[in-house]
């Protein structure tokens, strides 16, 4: 631990951590969740009936138009995934990094990037013209021996963030596996016995914890490509296309720096408000939040000089279509959009080269909202900006989203709180067995040195 | 609406018409055919909404299914041994010919299974040689235009021709007894050897009684003009093919003028270069308002249209001075003094001289007839008569005459006129607003109009009785020394007569049919021995000769003189002119209820669905002004409201307007679509006039432009990108320039060749077809894209949707202006797919719904695509098209039997775009191969490359060197667009080129 401050405060041991954390679940259900649940759960509606709407009546009643074919669904989509990063890169690689202080925020983090996933897969699915022969993408045997188009970057899309949907579901049910058995533990009825079927048998046994860290590195191992890669097959979408302001080999690691940039920030946000609402203050402490502005900062400050860079290759080019497209996006009719962009991602992140902003709860707070709005704005003028004006200027288009664009949005945060609203009831928050591991009382040094920390 | 659909579902599959009419027998049935439109039709009163007229014409559908059927209930009997001709599948064509006011149109029709589906120019026509306009290729729709009137009216009442047949017996032998006093027909003017020979006998039958031709748009200032200097009514037709060097004032002479498909075609044939050893002709414009043919100028001069008549008198001096003998007295001495550019004037008068005989000088018909007389006198001191330029009489012909209106009006309003027969025009929104026609109609005791639509002037009348389409009746017209027969493709689809059985009925009393009019009239055209024979020849062809017209000599110069002398040219003045035009789109409203031209983009201003107030940015200035704010022209006590659109080579002063907008009584297209401007336009003015007043008024109103969405607006930015990018998209040079460097077309793409990042996959196909568009033989007449919407059923999708970005052509026009802001020089270019041999579409969708043709055809599988739009997305050209909305789900049957039965309907969520026309390359391969012969060259034409007037687009297999495809593209000029992205278009273009007068270089 060095000179490290510790991780977990308020002198909380094993068990009182245990009676926090479950508490939490096992408590009866707050009226101040339910009055959430019942705002979420009616957003949520908001979307299913956009929708609906849209289904009906066609993709026309979204802003889309000739020069501009994908708007708000693919930003939105582009936008849910990369929040979607955090959770596993918290998870998957800072625990092979072996960076403890992950102990604490990882399971909502995986939690919400499940969730956050999933509003992400809903836009793919209902941009399409035809949502009704949407199974023509997947590659199922036929008759005709019509295979979907393995060139399309469309194609390697689905297969990525399925892939990595599969993979990052498994890793957060694996790793909640001890806890739901102490959950399990702790209940009676009906309850123990759904406790029990989840928690596959779990019993604390030596052997158990061999296998089950066995796997759990293994899915961290497997996971941990799989966070570079997503971000970088959904940025082919565009790199591989030939749109001047989409087709730029900077675009993977850039959407990945993005990705964790924005994963964090919503990571951020949440974490804020279920510190101050369950009072977990002592186990997600202001050094969490300092390490995870850290991580805000640097990769801020990449996706800052990832414009800078793409500034500069387009003009750097000699090519007359690449260097508009980006005085085009700085100073054309999309340059209100822009410039909140670059506020929002370069600019707010620097604030926490100071230590004191670092671990102000409040500054954090409206910065970690600033970092998603700006996210999303990356996300559309990417897409929007460059489609309006491409090659031809007889083509050129102004896109403007309408009411349905909005609503389906909107609503889709509807869902996200809905998940994450009964994550929250049901399932517990704070990965209490890693939270104990990083704990004093895990590694009280009974033991000579050569056996080190471990049991 | 319920009744209909109980009784329908009586009978299994479709029921039609007659049996229906049976079955469906209930009162609430009875209504709802005696309403115009279904309940809610009303709702199209909402301009927001025009997207809903599509839904409302679903409602609709009942109604049009009743009529829709053409075949005849009775003879049901399917064939049991097919008839030789006949086979299910195969379109049929046939000739006839397309009357257009005193012009008319050959045409081809091509009829599948007794239904016209396309229309085509026919190559016997002197005027449309296989070649056709916007105009000729929409009246597929007006044809199935669902808001045609159906049914005989008295009074809004349903009635039947018989009723009218006994009510005009009655005023017939009333008439007959009194010679005619106060009876007048008043019909559109027409070129017709039949209606010709019964407003003859109409004359004869009733000497007192008057015929009044009248149509807003016309050539009557030229028709005077060729009076006052021949002595004789007639025409001037040119010969562009022999003229090199073209000075036109205000006449656009390759969109809107009479002629302009013939002088279009003929004017390239000067223009086309194959080479740079080749010559080719000089254009010089004078103008107001910017139009095609300005855009084609090698020099155009922004003038308004009043100063245009002193320009052409200080050009008459100007000629005198460089020692040509023009001849004409001292009318136009006053005009040795102006404040025109000399040195332009200089260059053109040395120039005309120069090519004497071999040059034109027209003006426009909005022109006065002493322009006309001036310019006269210069093209025969040019010795240009009976060379390039030709005097012609029509005895056929009945012209248009403001003044004849005029005066029946005024007997109208006397109350001398007891009976008016109108026959297919409509006065009530057309006549020029102080004659107050709808106001001295109401004075007339018996009033019947002939009409497609009940229109303004239908609202109006006693009698409403339905017209005929062109493609249902037989007629006949004549010009241009030749003589057609207008035969039907169709039986009529509505109770409706044409106007010639209308004159008939009128002028014997008693109902003839159109055939036999025709047929007695061609006994004294044709030869009496084998006039079976010549008539079966004439009806195949289209055409014959007419050796009735004769070519008119000038009375040149005394009487010339004389009248110049007596008819002056002066300049008006005055802040504002406002002038009146005919619209590229809707006419002079007749084509307002067609969706094809509402939707059609103007082809300089870019505007669909509205017409505006075109000024420059310098009136705009004055005014106060920018693009759709809205100003009120005023003229005693008459107002029009309209927005602003600033276009660019607008004269300074002049506000240009459309007519043929903001109908009321039109249909559901036309309805309240546009503003009507016809309320200031008065007979004094009728083409443009100083006496309106101008003023702004607070407010905007949104219209549909589709490129550059804010018009002469657009930020700085954009313009210096489109500036930047422009000499490569469209790749321009002058003739010395092409000469100096006659590879100066060539780019990156063609000087080295790109490397490949993929192993190239050979195309095995057979034939691997191809496009060339020859920009500088391109006028952006839009024929082309009216041509590809009636060949592949493309949807028109309306304002809203237009406004939303939208537009579904397969075949667009770009327009790009260069050079000064205020005086541009035009470039347009047709852009469709350009059938990428590493088509960029192809290897980005997720489904492989978008395939290569091993012939080199970018193909659609509709039935694939899920429509991700990613295809479109990667279309650098951004030719793709999807369908936001199901766009043809609800057309009312009666449209749906325009559409070309071998092109798919697309659904909603679909992807669509230009096709080569695959399915003309399939008939095309069937037919050789029923023939056992190999496909040949020209066997295949696409749909643009038919209906282009100056053969600018050529469509053929690159696979055989010897295909004329094959040999454009082996011109120097040849290049593609975009070429560097390396994606290989089949599609290329020649570069444009312009031809400027050396002693005028630094001038432009």
């Amino acid at each position: 631990m060095g000179g490290e401050e510790r991780l977990i405060t308020g002198g909380l041991d094993f068990g009182s951590l245990t009676d926090k954390v479950s508490g939490i679940v096992e408590q009866p259900t707050p009226k101040q969740w339910y009055l959430l649940f019942g705002l979420a759960i009616s957003l949520a509606l908001v979307m299913v009936g956009s929708i609906g709407w849209l289904f009906w009546e066609g993709t026309g009643t979204w802003g889309l138009n000739n020069p501009v074919g994908w708007g708000w669904a693919i930003v939105n989509f582009v936008f849910w995934v990369g929040i979607g990063h955090a959770g596993t890169l918290i998870s998957a690689i800072l625990f092979l990094l072996r960076q403890k202080w992950r102990t604490s925020i990882n399971r909502f983090a995986e939690a919400m990037t499940i969730f956050a996933v999933i509003c992400a897969l809903i836009f793919p699915g209902i941009h399409v013209g035809r949502v009704w022969i949407i199974y023509y993408m997947f590659p199922i045997p036929n008759q005709m021996e019509i295979w979907p188009n393995f060139r399309s970057p469309l194609l390697w899309d689905f297969f990525a963030v399925g892939t990595y949907f599969t993979v990052s579901t498994l890793f957060w049910f694996v790793g909640m596996i001890p806890d739901l058995a102490t959950l399990r533990d702790r209940a009676t009825g009906l309850r123990q016995k759904i406790l029990g079927f989840f928690a596959m048998g779990w019993r604390a046994g030596n052997r158990h914890w061999q296998n089950y860290e066995m796997a759990y590195l293994m899915l961290a191992g497997l996971a941990t490509p799989l966070v570079l890669s997503v971000h970088s097959v959904v940025s082919t979408d565009f790199a591989t296309s030939l749109v001047p302001g989409w087709h730029t080999t900077i675009f993977p690691p850039y959407f990945v720096a993005g990705a964790v940039f924005s994963g964090f920030g919503m990571v951020l946000t949440l974490a804020l408000i279920a510190r101050k609402i369950y009072k977990l203050d002592h186990i997600i402490t202001v050094n969490h939040l300092e390490k995870m502005n850290k991580i805000i900062l640097v990769t801020g400050s990449m996706v800052g000089y990832a414009y800078i860079m793409e500034f500069f290759i387009a003009w750097y080019s000699g090519n007359l279509y690449e260097s508009f497209a980006f005085i085009n996006r700085a100073f054309g009719p999309y340059s209100w959009a822009y410039w909140i962009m670059f506020t929002c991602n370069v600019i707010t992140p620097q604030i926490f080269w100071s230590r004191r902003a670092r671990r102000s709860i409040p500054v954090m707070f409206v910065a970690s909202i600033f970092v998603n709005i700006g996210m999303w704005f990356e996300r559309f003028v990417i897409t929007v900006t460059s489609l309006s004006r491409d090659f031809l200027p007889s083509a050129w288009d102004y896109y403007m989203p309408t009411i349905w664009d909005i609503l389906t949005f909107v609503g889709s945060f509807g869902l996200f709180f809905t998940l994450f609203l009964l994550f929250l009831r049901f399932l517990p928050m704070i990965a209490m067995s890693e939270v104990k591991g990083v704990m004093p009382e895990a590694d009280p040094h009974h033991y000579p040195e050569t056996t080190g920390g471990e049991k | 609406m319920p009744s209909i659909k109980e009784n329908t579902e009586l009978t299994p599959g479709k029921t039609y018409w007659r049996s229906l009419d049976q079955l469906a027998d209930t009162p609430e049935f009875r209504e709802m055919v005696q309403r115009e439109f279904p309940e809610g039709a009303s709702e199209l009163n909402n301009p927001v909404s025009r997207r809903k007229f599509l839904s409302i014409m679903g409602a609709s559908m009942a109604l049009a299914g009743l009529t829709s059927c053409r075949r005849p209930v009775e003879k049901i009997i399917p064939h049991v041994i097919k008839p030789e001709d006949v086979t299910p599948g195969v379109p049929k064509y046939y000739a006839s010919t397309m009357p257009f006011g005193n012009e008319s149109f050959g045409v081809v029709v091509e009829n599948h299974d007794g239904r016209p589906t396309k229309i085509e120019g026919n190559e016997k026509h002197a005027l449309s040689a296989g070649r056709s306009n916007t105009w000729m290729q929409a009246e597929m729709l007006n044809m199935y235009d669902p808001d045609r009137v159906q049914i005989p009216r008295k009074s809004g009442t349903i009635s039947n021709w018989q009723a009218f047949e006994s009510a005009w017996k009655q005023q017939y032998d009333k008439y007959l007894e009194t010679e005619g006093e106060g009876l007048a027909i008043l019909s559109e003017p027409f070129s017709s050897p039949s209606l010709r020979r019964l407003k003859d006998e109409f004359q004869k039958t009733f000497p007192r009684a008057r015929w009044v031709s009248y149509a807003p748009v016309s050539d009557e200032n030229i028709t005077r003009a060729v009076e006052a200097a021949t002595g004789t009514t007639g025409t001037i037709e040119y010969a562009f093919d022999k003229a090199d060097v073209v000075l036109a004032l205000d006449a656009d002479f390759l969109l809107m003028e009479t002629g302009s498909i013939k002088y279009s075609r003929d004017f390239m044939a000067r223009r086309r270069v194959s080479s740079e050893k080749d010559s080719m002709n000089r254009l010089y414009v004078a103008e107001a308002a910017m139009s095609i043919t300005g855009g084609m100028a090698d020099h155009r001069m922004r003038l308004r249209a009043g100063d245009i008549g002193p320009f052409a008198a200080a050009l008459a001096n100007e000629l005198e001075s460089q020692g040509l003998d023009v001849n004409i007295g001292s009318a136009v001495a006053p005009w040795k003094d102006h404040s025109f550019d000399r040195k332009w004037l200089q260059a053109v008068a040395a120039d005309l001289i120069k090519h004497k005989g071999r040059s034109i000088v027209l003006a426009g018909r909005s022109q006065p007839s002493n322009v006309h007389v001036l310019v006269a006198a210069i093209n025969e001191a040019l010795r240009n008569r009976d060379r390039t330029v030709i005097y012609r009489n029509n005895p056929d012909s009945s012209l248009s005459s403001v003044d004849d209106l005029k005066d029946l009006t005024d007997d109208m309003d006397a109350g001398e006129i007891t009976g008016l027969i109108i026959l297919g025009n409509n006065p009530v929104y057309q006549a020029p607003s102080d004659l107050n026609f709808e106001q001295v109609l109401s004075q007339v005791a018996f009033t019947a109009h002939l009409g497609s639509h009940a229109d303004e002037t239908a609202q109006a009348v006693q009698w409403l009785l339905p017209q005929s389409h062109f493609l249902e009746s037989w007629g006949d017209v004549s010009g241009n020394g030749s003589r057609g027969i207008v035969q039907p493709l169709i039986a009529p689809l509505f109770n409706s007569r044409s106007a010639l059985e209308m004159a008939a009925l009128i002028v014997h009393g008693k109902a003839s049919s159109g055939h036999d009019l025709v047929r007695e009239t061609w006994a004294g055209i044709l030869p009496e021995t084998g006039f079976e024979k010549a008539w079966r020849k004439t009806l195949h062809d289209g055409v014959h000769t007419n050796s009735d017209e004769e070519l008119l000599k000038l009375r040149y110069p005394e009487s010339i003189q004389t009248y110049l002398e007596n008819n002056r040219i002066f300049a008006n003045s005055g802040v504002h002119e406002i002038i009146f035009k005919a619209s590229a789109s809707t006419y002079d409203g007749r084509y307002a209820n067609n969706g094809w031209m509402q939707e059609l983009p103007d082809s300089i201003t870019k505007l669909t669905w509205d017409n505006a107030a075109l000024m420059s940015r310098e009136t705009a200035a004055g005014l106060g002004v920018k693009n759709q704010d809205l100003i009120e022209l005023s003229l005693d006590n008459r107002n029009v409201r309209l927005p602003v659109w600033i276009q660019p080579g607008m004269a300074d002063g002049s506000i240009a307007l459309e007519i043929g907008y903001g109908r009321k009584h039109a249909g559901r297209i036309a309805n309240g679509t546009g503003v009507d401007v016809n309320p200031v336009r008065q007979r004094d003015g009728m083409d443009f006039s100083t006496r309106i007043s101008v003023r702004k008024l607070s407010g905007s109103y949104a219209l549909a432009c589709v490129q550059d969405h804010h018009g002469a607006d657009e930020e700085l930015l954009a313009q210096h990108a489109i500036q930047d990018r422009l000499p490569e998209l469209v790749r321009e040079a002058t003739l010395a320039e092409y000469r100096e460097h006659p590879e100066f077309a060539m780019g990156l793409a063609e000087e080295e060749s790109l490397e490949n990042m993929w192993q190239d996959v050979e195309l095995e196909g057979k034939h691997q077809w191809g496009m060339s568009i020859d920009l500088n033989a391109c006028t952006g007449c839009s024929s082309c894209t009216i041509a590809c919407q009636s060949e592949n059923n493309i949807p028109v999708i309306g304002k809203e949707e237009v406004m939303n970005g939208r537009e579904m052509h397969w075949l667009r026009m770009d327009r790009y202006y260069s050079g000064d802001v205020d005086d541009p020089e035009v470039v347009v270019q047709p852009v469709g797919c350009q059938h990428c041999e590493m088509a960029p579409c192809e290897q980005v969708c997720p489904v492989a719904a978008t395939t290569h043709s091993e012939e080199g055809l970018n193909q659609m599988a509709y039935n694939r695509c899920v429509g991700t739009r990613y295809c479109a997305n990667n279309c650098p050209y951004k030719v793709r098209r999807f369908n936001y909305f199901n766009f043809t789900k609800d057309l009312p049957e009666i449209v749906q039997m325009a559409q070309n039965p071998d092109v798919t309907v697309r659904f909603r969520g679909v992807m669509e775009k230009c096709t080569y026309c695959v399915q003309r390359i399939e008939v095309g391969r069937i037919t050789a191969k029923n023939e056992g012969r190999e496909l040949a060259d020209g066997d295949v034409v696409s749909a643009c490359q038919q209906a282009c007037p100056t053969d600018a687009i050529v469509f053929g297999d690159l696979k055989d060197p010897e295909s004329r495809v094959s040999r454009v593209k082996e011109q120097n000029r040849d290049y593609a667009m975009l070429g560097e992205l390396n994606l290989r278009p089949r599609t290329s273009y020649l570069a444009k080129l312009r031809n400027p007068n050396p002693a005028l270089e630094q001038h432009t």
